[in-house]
């Protein structure tokens, strides 16, 4: 009885430290995916032939903290900033908080202590990570943000984003197009997300000024958003079967909704889906057969990781005259996929070289990386 | 187990005996060895790792294991295991920000309210597992399921933070109170608040156990219980004070966890369960106690902490570090159940 229980219990442990490696959930598409993006996405190298300007003359260390480092959109934005810092010859610290923003808080402190030059923050909360961006800027540590409203508490680190408000009005534009007015439509997304809130208030605005009857909004923020909220886009559409369009401005909730509007039997199967974001998984999606995936609006995850890196060496050498740069998106329909017959990320790439970005934030000291 | 031991030293040769001082040795110092060696190796190799600066860092990272560890100890002792540990910190997390954001209160009162809540949550589980008689893995995993629930029905499931507009459109009236930002971000001295938290919450542990016959009670309730019964403890009101106890120490760890976060993060503490059981399992092999003690769970703390900013600095992933960490409570564990000559006194769900 007592070897027994043992037993149990060790099983159950077993169980809870496997439960624990996995932490983030995984997402079969996405964890076969980095492999494949890693070598397909070996960056060239151009410019930079000038010579280097202070502190760039010597090995300058920085250290990236950031709040998720799972999942296919991670895993590229890393390797476009790996690449970027190597080409700079920077020496490149990863602290990787898995999605735990107390543990994002810890590693700030624990890069700040460990004498790195610059840090890159990607992702995480604005209350979290504002002592310790004030910290590290007070300890004359160049600090370059993505993705978090920073500049409300710590005016003097340097913010970037992709542009939220141009992919959603280059997206929505398209669906303007495609349905027109006065129609009833779906939402999928969720709020208290800053580049979900910026993509909401486009879609607010578009939403009145074509007098669209929004009949459902739902979707949820997990380790595995598309898995969960797939079944609460089942319900909404079961409830609510004529909607003519869903927007769900996260490639994740796009998922979602594609394999929601799959599962329901009866529901149109011409709703047009509008989505945001691209990877080679979701290009496969867009190009399936019967797609309801209409149009998404993108960057590349691999060419802002590295714009990031030029534009925190342009400000540490002195050369950057803002403190808050924005990366352009660009409209990617599903016909465009298809007459040009792509089926990768490398394949839209050679058709749509703006996806690289490599003139923003560049200087002729600067070896741009392209992907 | 004493007695096979017993038997067999007359007749074990010299050779044999002098194997096992080696192995004594090995046993009660082997684990302290392994942390210093790590310390050193991360030292010499890495120039920022032994900085003070990092060091109070790594400390800092530590106490929110620690502490949660140590509550879990408790119900290691008697020979139980508390599943709902991260979610009992979570759910401080969300009553924390509750209570400063929703209610405009101040952190005297937040304290106050994480406190209670965790003092409940100690309570259902000493019901359930005491009264109800459902075994606690059971009983724990399904409150576990439960909080991690109920906590996020009051904020539709949102993170709360200051001047956030609710569901309804209104806007939430107040903030997060300066001073209880300072639980996490304080100083006393040099030394950053959490950490004398943490160091503080061990000294009470260490103390409760080893120096008072409370301690002793509940080390003989976890290694037989019938026979603690027969001595005439009441088992039952031990227990459930040992679950009430862990359940505190949870919602300390929640107060430093969310006021590391500045916000009520939905998401908050539900991975610390199981580093809280790796840091208290990892402190049954340090000194060769073999058993669950509060100096062990704070070195397992503490090594986890080394060994994963020496990765960070390596500039290793964190599927290494996961590896690693598995790898130093595997280590632990063969100090524990097979090196060791004592038979370990932590067999959980006895």
């Amino acid at each position: 009885m007592r070897t027994q229980r043992l037993f149990i219990a060790s099983l159950a442990s077993a169980a809870l430290v496997l439960a624990g490696c996995s932490q983030g959930g995984t997402n079969n598409e996405e964890t076969a995916k980095p492999t494949e993006t890693q070598t397909a996405d070996e960056g060239e190298t151009t410019g930079g032939t000038a010579e280097k300007p202070a502190p760039f003359d010597q090995e300058v260390r920085v250290a990236v903290v950031q709040q998720s480092g799972q999942g296919d959109y991670f895993q590229q934005y890393l390797n476009g900033t790996k690449q970027q810092a190597e080409a700079l010859g920077m020496k490149l610290d990863v602290y990787d908080a898995q999605g735990n923003n107390a543990t994002q808080a810890t590693q700030l402190d624990q890069a700040i202590a460990s004498g790195v030059d610059a840090i890159i923050v990607r992702h995480g909360q604005t209350d979290t990570l504002c002592p310790g961006v004030n910290d590290a800027l007070a300890k004359d540590i160049a600090v370059i943000i993505y993705d978090v409203e920073i500049q409300s508490c710590a005016p003097d680190a340097i913010q970037t984003q992709q542009s939220d408000a141009i992919m959603a009005s280059l997206v929505l534009d398209q669906m303007v197009k495609d349905i027109g007015t006065d129609q009833k439509v779906g939402y999928v997304n969720v709020l208290g997300i800053a580049p979900l809130d910026r993509r909401h208030a486009v879609w607010e605005e578009y939403k009145k000024t074509n007098n669209w009857d929004e009949l459902f909004f739902t979707g949820t923020y997990t380790n595995s958003s598309a898995t969960d909220t797939a079944p609460m886009v089942v319900s909404a559409l079961q409830a609510n079967g004529d909607v003519v369009a869903i927007y769900a401005p996260y490639d994740e909730l796009t998922k979602g909704t594609l394999s929601a509007i799959e599962q329901v039997k009866g529901a149109k199967s011409d709703i047009k889906v509008y989505g945001a974001d691209i990877s080679t998984a979701d290009i496969e999606l867009m190009i399936a057969e019967n797609s309801s995936w209409k149009a998404t609006g993108a960057t590349d995850p691999n060419a802002i990781g590295a714009a990031v890196v030029r534009t925190l060496a342009l400000s540490m050498a002195g050369q950057l005259d803002t403190k808050k740069v924005e990366f352009p998106p660009i409209l990617i329909t599903q016909d465009f996929l298809r007459e040009n017959n792509i089926t990768n990320m490398d394949e839209l790439r050679a058709k749509e070289p703006a996806l690289n970005i490599a003139d923003t934030s560049s200087a002729d000291w600067i070896p741009s990386v392209k992907f | 187990m004493t007695q096979a031991t017993e038997t067999k030293a007359p007749v074990s040769t010299s050779d044999s005996s002098a194997m096992d001082t080696v192995r004594d040795i090995v046993v009660k110092y082997g684990f302290i060895a392994v942390t210093i060696g790590f310390f050193v190796y991360f030292a010499v190799t890495e120039p920022a790792f032994a900085t003070s600066s990092s060091i109070f860092a790594m400390l800092k990272f530590a106490s929110v294991t620690a502490i949660l560890g140590i509550g879990v100890m408790f119900t290691m002792v008697v020979g139980g295991l508390d599943l709902s540990i991260g979610s009992t910190a979570g759910l401080s997390v969300q009553l924390a920000a509750m209570t400063m954001v929703f209610y405009n209160m101040n952190a005297g009162t937040a304290i106050v309210a994480v406190l209670l809540g965790g003092l409940v949550v100690g309570c259902l589980n000493a019901f359930l597992i005491v009264v109800c008689k459902i075994p606690d893995l059971l009983a724990t995993l399904a409150v576990m399921f439960v909080i991690q629930g109920a906590k996020l029905i009051p904020v539709n499931g949102q993170s709360v933070s200051g001047g956030m507009v609710r569901q309804d459109g209104t806007v939430a009236p107040g903030k997060f109170d300066p001073a209880f930002l300072k639980i996490d971000r304080g100083y006393v001295g040099p030394v950053p608040l959490p950490v004398v938290i943490m160091l503080v919450v061990v000294v009470v542990a260490w103390f409760i156990l080893a120096r008072t016959s409370w301690g002793r009670i509940l080390y003989a309730i976890g290694s037989n219980p019938d026979a603690a019964r027969l001595a005439g403890v009441r088992v039952g009101l031990h227990r459930a004070l040992a679950y009430i106890m862990c359940s505190l120490f949870a919602s300390v760890g929640g107060l430093i966890l969310v006021s590391r976060i500045g916000q009520g993060d939905v998401a908050a503490g539900s991975s610390s369960l199981l580093e809280a059981v790796a840091v208290a399992l990892v402190g049954t092999s340090v000194l060769g106690l073999a058993k669950p003690n509060a100096w062990g769970t704070l070195l397992g703390a503490l090594l986890i902490a080394i060994v994963l900013t020496g990765m960070n600095m390596k500039g290793l992933q964190y599927y290494h570090q996961d590896t690693a960490k598995g790898l130093v409570l595997l280590l632990a564990l063969l100090f524990s159940f097979t090196v060791s000559r004592r038979k370990a006194r932590y067999t959980p769900a006895t």
